[in-house]
């Protein structure tokens, strides 16, 4: 039974796509991933409305004090298990806005991340890369935790 | 437009302004003491295209400063007054102009001035957990010192006394790719009323820019906006090049051009596709954005990134275009050009795109004008007014290019202009290719700049985006102030939303273009 529904989760997970706090930069790049020329549903990638539904979360943008609360709830609303990519510096650690009087910091201060993507904004390589070395991870049992990083060009 | 401008300052000569012509746009106005209100009427009756820009405060010490930045057809006024810190009130202008209402709202949330007779003062940008009586762009802020109240567990209330019923979208909202939250109020299927709460994405970047230094400070206020990014760099070093009386090289504002032009391009072909997604046509989101792709590629060969450029720099370029990637780019274009004329008939003819657009939104020439609107907004409702015609910055001047006015004012109208000027952002990158000057590309300027202030304005592709500059003779700005289109445009939605359909709240959303990482900084 578990092998069939990581085998369900590896070929076809359900993401969505929260911005906590971007420039629009990243998320541009992860809307840019769904279209023609990078086509992410090759992967059975789908995007997903609803957190309910939703097995990744990707996140972009630093977590500003308004959004902390509901980024939470947000996570609190998806079935386990659950994972989470934070796309750019500023999801990584806050980029240039990290210290700002309104900023908490980067996803993890708030949330559990499963896998780091660098880069400002990340290349959609990159962000490909990312989630198929999650969805890779997944398949090695007990791997689930581990964090998994790209090497993210800019 | 030199006629217009003297007349300008004949009126407000005539009528006992103290005035300082040239500084801070055409005219800079002393207006203690509650007359601001006396010297925005005066220009108000100069033109029925005056409009509010922006509304800076800063912190001058004992007192603060509000300067009211006033927009005219041809000319840029700036209106000074100061207020005590210990009690600083102000007579609202927001009955003169209803545009200004959001200023004024921000002035209060970050600098503490109360505009007396607002009409619906509150939380602006700030978290709502914020305490009271601390604001940060007072200079004795002290950002470690915060102690945010819990948040709140109120439930909402979803339905009103009248029996209507409200529809909360947001903050996160399948149609919404940024957090914001918009409480639309509604009859039936019919909209009543729309509450906004922005500021989710507020992130503080107006006092960051404080302590970052002036080259810091380019790459910063890029990541205010990751579609508009290079409009964003432009407005920030053409005003740090004003205080510094920098001239940019020929050959550095024809870049400069080019890079702004392909910034236009892609964030156009992003709106026109992101519309098609609103109302259900995906086909068409999937055709725009294929297309958009190669934009992205030739914005990678220009300034060596796919989004945020970083090409610009106080001075100039940091990259130069190479004499080989310029059949790449014209080539591209070319390319470009073919599909034009597919859209602009679908956007035209398609049955489907006129029923959701046309008739949607309807924002009236006077409505455009009282709302202070700027960009495509403006230009689709009739308000012929584009900062690169009407205070040409860079190459503008130099580059012959149409200004797309539609007078329809609704959805379609305004998704329109931006279709046309897909086509005039060619025509002019193609001529700026073609007329491209030889020799430097950028010039050494010193790090440290000298006390002063400047304004600038920049045609970003959602409209005027407007900065105000101020430093205090050190190698940190003692304030920027960003007043972004969204800004300015998002009173449209809240007018014409009104007594319109549920369902057509998408399309006449989007057809703003929001961006509301621009809206919040």
């Amino acid at each position: 039974m578990t092998n069939i529904t990581t085998w369900a989760r590896v070929k076809s997970p359900w993401v969505l796509h929260f911005n906590s706090g971007a420039c629009n930069g990243c998320d541009i790049e992860v809307v840019a991933l769904l279209t023609p020329k990078y086509d992410v549903e090759r992967f059975g990638v789908k995007l997903e409305p609803s957190p309910r539904h939703a097995d990744v979360l990707l996140t972009t943008g630093c977590v500003t004090e308004q959004c902390a609360e509901r980024l939470k709830r947000i996570y609190e609303q998806m079935p386990q298990p659950k994972f989470v990519v934070a796309i750019g510096a500023c999801a990584c650690a806050g980029g240039v806005f990290a210290g700002n009087y309104s900023v908490v910091g980067g996803v993890d201060k708030v949330i559990p991340v499963n896998a780091y993507i660098p880069g400002c904004p990340p290349r959609p390589e990159a962000i490909i890369d990312g989630v198929v070395k999650l969805l890779n991870s997944l398949q090695q049992p007990a791997a689930n935790k581990e964090e998994v990083k790209t090497d993210g060009k800019q | 437009m030199a006629n217009n401008d003297i007349n300008i300052l004949k009126v407000l000569e005539a009528k006992n302004f103290q005035i300082q012509p040239g500084k801070l746009g055409t005219v800079a106005i002393q207006a203690g003491g509650g007359k601001h209100r006396d010297a925005l009427k005066a220009l108000l009756e100069v033109d029925e295209k005056t409009a509010v820009t922006a509304i800076t405060g800063i912190d001058l010490g004992d007192n603060i400063g509000v300067y009211y930045h006033v927009r005219t057809s041809n000319a840029f006024a700036t209106i000074q007054c100061e207020v005590p810190k210990d009690k600083p009130t102000l007579a609202t202008i927001t009955d003169l102009v209803p545009g200004a209402a959001f200023h004024e709202l921000e002035v209060t949330d970050l600098l503490g001035v109360v505009f007396v007779g607002h009409p619906s003062p509150g939380r602006f940008v700030l978290p709502d957990t914020w305490p009271e009586g601390v604001y940060p762009l007072r200079k004795d802020f002290k950002p470690s010192e915060i102690k945010f109240n819990p948040p709140s567990t109120e439930d909402v209330s979803l339905s009103d006394d009248r029996g209507l019923v409200k529809i909360v979208i947001g903050p996160h909202h399948p149609a919404l790719l940024e957090p914001e939250k918009f409480a639309v109020l509604v009859d039936g299927e019919t909209v009543k009323n729309v509450e906004p709460r922005i500021g989710y994405v507020h992130r503080g970047v107006e006092k960051a820019a404080e302590s970052k230094t002036y080259l810091q400070g380019v790459y910063l206020v890029e990541r205010i906006c990751g579609i508009c990014n290079s409009c964003h760099a432009t407005a920030f070093v053409e005003a740090v090049e004003k205080i510094l009386k920098t001239e940019v090289p020929p050959r550095a504002k024809y870049i400069r051009t080019i890079i702004l032009e392909l910034n236009r391009l892609h964030s156009h072909l992003l709106t026109l596709g992101h519309a098609g997604l609103e109302i259900g046509y995906e086909t068409l989101f999937q055709y725009f954005w294929r297309d958009r792709e190669p934009i992205m590629d030739l914005t990678e060969m220009v300034t060596g990134n796919r989004v945020i450029s970083s090409s610009l720099t106080v001075g100039g370029v940091r990259r130069d275009i190479k004499e080989t990637d310029i059949p790449k780019i014209k080539a591209t274009l070319a390319a470009l050009r073919k599909k034009i004329p597919f859209y602009k008939q679908m956007y035209e003819n398609e049955p489907s795109l006129k029923m959701r657009m046309q008739k949607v939104g309807t924002l009236s020439r006077e409505d455009a004008l009282k709302l202070c609107v700027v960009g495509p907004v403006a230009r689709g409702s009739g308000v012929d007014i584009d900062v690169r015609k009407d205070e040409p910055y860079e190459a503008y001047g130099e580059i012959p290019f149409k200004e797309i006015v539609y007078t329809a004012g609704d959805t379609w109208a305004r998704m329109n202009v931006r279709m046309d000027e897909v086509e005039e952002s060619i025509n002019i990158i193609e001529y700026a290719l073609d007329h491209l000057p030889g020799g430097a590309y950028r010039v050494k300027v010193p790090r440290v700049v000298p006390p002063g202030e400047a304004v600038n304005r920049v045609e970003a592709p959602r409209g005027e985006l407007f900065y105000y500059v101020k430093s205090n003779g050190t190698a940190f700005p003692e304030r920027v102030k960003v007043r972004t289109p969204t800004f300015a445009n998002i009173p449209a939605f809240l007018k014409t939303a009104i007594g319109e359909n549920i369902a057509d709240v998408p399309p006449n959303f989007v057809s703003l273009d929001p961006c509301f990482s621009c809206t919040d900084r």
